[in-house]
C-alpha cells in the first residue's frame, strides 16, 4: 500500500499520464480510505484508476476448499477487466476506467454475508460479480437486493431467479442443465438406457431427481436410479450395479473424488458404457489432470465454453498466456460478464448502480465479447435470466473440452466410447 | 448372481486390506500404549501426500515410495511419542484424548494451508488395469495393495511373536505393569510400538496412491471403519482387528451391493452390533476373561 504512493509506482502504472494520475490518485485515495483498510482483510483495489474510476466488486472463494476455482474466477476478472480498460474504458464517462475490488468470500456462506456488506458499505460500486458456487451467490445476491446494487452471476441455481431484481444470470440454469444431459444421451443410442447414481446430499437427490422428472419428456429410459454415500472408498460394487443394469449410458452426480473413482473402475471392469459427469468440477482443467487420459471421451455439460466463437477463443488464448489453463466454464462467463456491465454502464452513462442496474434489464447484445455464449445473443426477462441462455454439451477430447450439442453450438463431433 | 456375490466378496476383501493396515495400527498403540490415537487417520493422509509428492517430483511410483513414507512416519511416531504422548500418560485419559485428537485437528488444517484441500491423485500404468477371468475382474493396483497389507501384517506378526522387542511389545500389551516388573523398558517399548503404528498408516496411505485422491480429510474415511474394525476385533488384540477389516470391507461390499448403494456403513454398523450383543469384548477376545 505505501509503495503506491511513491512517484515512482504511479509511473510505472501509466507513464503517460503520470502527473493527471498523481493527482487522481490523491483524490482516490482519500476517498476510498474504507476501501484500502478493508485490504487489509482481503478486499484488495487493484490497478486500473485513470479519470473517476468505475468500481466493480469481485466476491469470489480465493482461500478455502474452493480456492482454486475462485483464484482463477479472479484471474478472469482482472483479464475482462484490463480488456476493457485497454479497449478504451467506459467511453460515455469520459474514458472511465473499471476497478475491480476483490474481496475473498472463503467458501463459506457466512463469511460471504459479512463480506459482501463490506465490500458495498466501504464502497462505492456500481455492480458485483460472483461468488462461482450458487450456495454463495444466493447469499451474495440477497444483500445485493436490499442495498440495491446489482449483481451478475455465472451461478447456475434456478432460485437465483426468484424475487430478485437485482440479479441477472446471463447463462443456463440448473434446470436447462438436466434437460440437455437427457437429450445428449440420445446422441449415444437411439434407445437411452440412462443409469442415475448420485450421492445422497442435497445436490446430488435434487439433480438427479430433476432429471427422473424430465426424462419420460424427453424418451429417455432410467433403468437404474441410485443414491450413494458421498466419500466412498470403493466404487466397485456400484458399478456392478451399473452393469447389471444395463444402462448404456451413466449418468454420475458426484463430486470430484467419487467421480475419479467410479471413472477409473468403469475403465477396470471394461464396461462399454457413455459416461456424463454432469458440470462443475467435472468441466474444470483439474479433472483431466486427476483422471488422465481415463477422462478421455466422457460428457459433460457448460454454461460456456472457450470454442463457442472466435472472441471466446481470444479469451481463451489470453486467459492460458495468464493462468497456464483453458479458460474453464465460468472463467469465460466472467469475461463476458463484464462486458455486459460495461455495455449497460455506457447506456447508462452513470455509475450509479440503480441506473446500472436498468441499463441491464434492458441489455441486448448479439454481437461482440458481452454475447459470448451458447446461444450468442443475451437479453434478460423480468426475472434476470438470459432469454436465449442454453447449456452446451462438451466432451473432453485431447485434454481439452469440445462443444459437442446442441447441434448449433457444436464445433467437433462426439466420439463414441 | 453367484457372479456378483463373488465379485462383491472380492471388492471387500481388497478394500479390507487397507482397512487393516489402519486399524491394526491403532489396536497397537492401544494395546501398549493404552492410548486410543484419534490422529492415526491423518497419518494415513501424510503417507498418501509423501507419495504423492514423490511421485509428481521425482517420479517415483507410489510403491516404491513405501520405503520412504514407513520410516518417516516410524520416526515421526517416536518423537511424537517421546515429546508429547509420554507427557501425558498418567492415571487420567482425558489428557491423552485431547491430544491424540487436537493432533488430529492440526495435522489436518495444517494440510488444508499446505496442500489445500484439493484431490491429488497420481496415475500409474496399473491404475486402471485389472485381471479378468471368468466373470470377475481383479482391478491390479488394489490387488497389489492387499497383498503388501497382508505381508507387512505378517511382517509384524512375527515380530511380534519371535523378537525379544515384539514379545515385551506383548507382554505390556496383556498386562503393563507387570510386563514392567519384569524389567521391560516401557518408553522404549511404547515408542517402538508408536513408531510401527505410524509407519502402518504411512504404508496405507502409499498403496492407496495409486487408486485412490489423497485431500486433507481423507484419513477419516478410513480411520471410522479403523475404529469399528478394533472394537469388533477386540481392542489392542492385532489378529483380531487384521480379521475384522477384512470382514468389514466385505460387509460394506454387500451392503452396497445388495442393501443399496448409501447403506454399505449401514450393515457394517449392524455387523457391529450383532458381534457386541453376542461377543461383547469382540472377535478377539479369549473365553474366560
Amino acid at each position: 500500500m505505501t509503495g503506491d504512493r511513491k512517484p515512482p509506482a504511479i509511473n510505472n502504472a501509466a507513464p503517460t499520464q503520470a502527473s493527471r494520475t498523481k493527482l487522481n490518485r490523491r483524490k482516490f485515495l482519500a476517498r476510498t480510505g474504507g476501501a484500502l483498510a478493508a485490504g487489509a482483510f482481503g478486499a484488495v483495489p487493484l490497478r486500473g484508476w485513470a479519470a473517476d474510476p468505475i468500481n466493480i466488486g469481485a466476491l469470489y472463494p480465493t482461500t478455502g476448499s474452493m480456492a482454486q476455482i475462485g483464484t482463477g474466477c479472479v484471474a478472469a476478472a482482472k483479464l475482462a477487466v484490463d480488456m476493457v480498460n485497454e479497449a478504451g474504458g467506459i467511453k460515455s464517462l469520459g474514458g472511465a476506467r473499471l476497478n475491480l475490488i476483490v474481496s475473498d468470500v472463503q467458501s463459506d456462506t457466512t463469511v460471504t454475508r459479512t463480506e459482501t456488506d463490506r465490500l458495498i458499505t466501504g464502497n462505492k460500486l456500481s455492480a458485483i460479480h460472483g461468488c462461482y458456487a450458487s450456495a454463495l451467490t444466493l447469499i451474495a445476491s440477497e444483500v445485493c437486493e436490499r442495498a440495491h446494487v446489482p449483481i451478475i452471476t455465472g451461478s447456475s441455481s434456478d432460485q437465483l431467479n426468484k424475487g430478485r431484481s437485482y440479479t441477472f444470470t446471463p447463462f443456463a440454469r440448473a434446470s436447462q442443465f438436466a434437460k440437455a444431459q437427457l437429450q445428449m444421451a440420445k446422441l449415444v443410442s437411439d434407445q437411452a438406457k440412462v443409469a442415475v447414481i448420485f450421492e445422497n446430499t442435497a445436490f446430488g437427490t435434487s439433480t438427479s431427481n430433476g432429471l427422473k422428472e424430465l426424462a419420460p419428456g424427453e424418451g429417455v429410459e432410467i433403468v437404474m436410479f441410485e443414491p450413494y454415500s458421498a466419500g466412498f472408498t470403493d466404487a466397485s460394487p456400484l458399478i456392478n450395479k451399473v452393469k447389471a443394469s444395463g444402462a448404456n449410458t451413466l449418468f454420475s452426480l458426484s463430486y470430484l473424488n467419487d467421480l475419479i473413482l467410479i471413472v477409473r473402475t468403469v475403465k477396470q471392469v471394461g464396461l462399454d458404457i457413455a459416461i456424463n459427469g454432469g458440470s462443475g468440477g467435472f468441466v474444470m482443467p483439474d479433472f483431466y489432470k486427476n483422471v488422465g487420459k481415463a477422462a478421455e471421451g466422457l460428457q459433460g455439460v457448460a454454461h460456456w465454453n472457450h470454442d463457442v466463437n472466435e472472441d471466446a477463443q481470444k479469451v481463451n488464448a489470453e486467459f492460458k498466456k495468464r493462468t497456464g489453463e483453458f479458460a474453464f466454464e465460468y472463467a469465460g462467463g466472467l469475461v463476458a460478464q463484464t462486458f455486459m456491465l460495461a455495455d449497460a454502464l455506457e447506456r447508462a452513462a452513470s455509475a450509479d448502480p440503480k441506473k446500472v442496474r436498468e441499463a441491464l434489464s434492458t441489455l441486448d447484445v448479439s454481437s461482440g465479447y458481452a454475447a459470448m455464449a451458447p446461444g450468442g445473443k443475451v437479453k434478460f426477462g423480468p426475472d434476470g435470466k438470459n432469454v436465449y441462455g442454453r447449456p452446451v454439451g462438451v466432451q473432453w477430447q485431447n485434454a481439452d473440452l469440445a462443444s459437442i450439442f446442441p447441434k448449433e453450438d457444436a464445433r467437433a463431433p462426439l466420439i463414441k466410447t | 448372481m453367484w457372479e456378483t456375490l463373488a465379485q462383491a466378496v472380492i471388492n471387500g476383501l481388497l478394500i479390507g486390506g487397507i482397512y487393516a493396515l489402519v486399524s491394526i495400527g491403532v489396536t497397537l498403540i492401544f494395546g501398549v500404549v493404552k492410548i486410543v490415537n484419534f490422529a492415526q487417520g491423518e497419518f494415513v493422509m501424510i503417507g498418501m501426500y509423501i507419495s504423492f509428492f514423490l511421485a509428481t517430483q521425482f517420479g517415483i511410483d507410489p510403491l516404491v515410495s513405501l520405503v520412504v513414507s514407513m520410516p518417516v512416519l516410524f520416526l515421526a511416531g517416536v518423537l511424537i511419542q517421546h515429546f508429547l504422548i509420554r507427557r501425558v500418560l498418567g492415571p487420567n485419559d482425558m489428557p491423552q484424548i485431547f491430544l491424540t485428537f487436537a493432533l488430529s485437528l492440526l495435522l489436518l488444517n495444517l494440510s488444508l494451508m499446505l496442500f489445500s484441500a484439493n484431490y491429488r491423485t497420481v496415475h500409474t500404468s496399473y491404475s486402471d488395469e485389472a485381471w479378468h477371468i471368468g466373470g470377475l475382474y481383479i482391478p491390479l493396483a488394489k490387488l497389489i495393495a492387499f497383498a503388501v497389507a497382508m505381508a507387512l501384517s505378517g511382517l509384524l506378526w512375527v515380530f511380534l511373536h519371535t523378537t525379544d522387542l515384539g514379545r515385551a511389545m506383548r507382554a505390556a500389551s496383556q498386562n503393563r505393569d507387570v510386563a514392567m516388573l519384569m524389567g521391560i523398558n516401557p518408553n522404549r517399548v511404547f515408542a517402538v510400538a508408536f513408531g510401527t503404528a505410524l509407519a502402518l498408516a504411512g504404508a496405507a496411505g502409499s498403496l492407496l496412491m495409486p487408486f485412490y485422491s489423497a485431500y486433507p480429510f481423507v484419513g477419516q474415511v478410513f480411520v471410522l471403519m479403523a475404529f469399528v474394525a478394533v472394537v469388533m476385533g477386540t481392542l489392542g488384540n492385532v489378529m483380531g482387528a487384521l480379521v475384522a477389516s477384512l470382514m468389514m470391507g466385505i460387509a460394506e461390499s454387500l451392503g452396497i451391493q445388495f442393501v443399496g448403494a448409501d447403506s454399505g456403513l449401514i450393515v457394517v454398523f449392524g455387523l457391529l452390533l450383532l458381534t457386541l450383543a453376542f461377543r461383547p469384548s469382540g472377535l478377539g477376545a479369549r473365553r474366560g476373561r
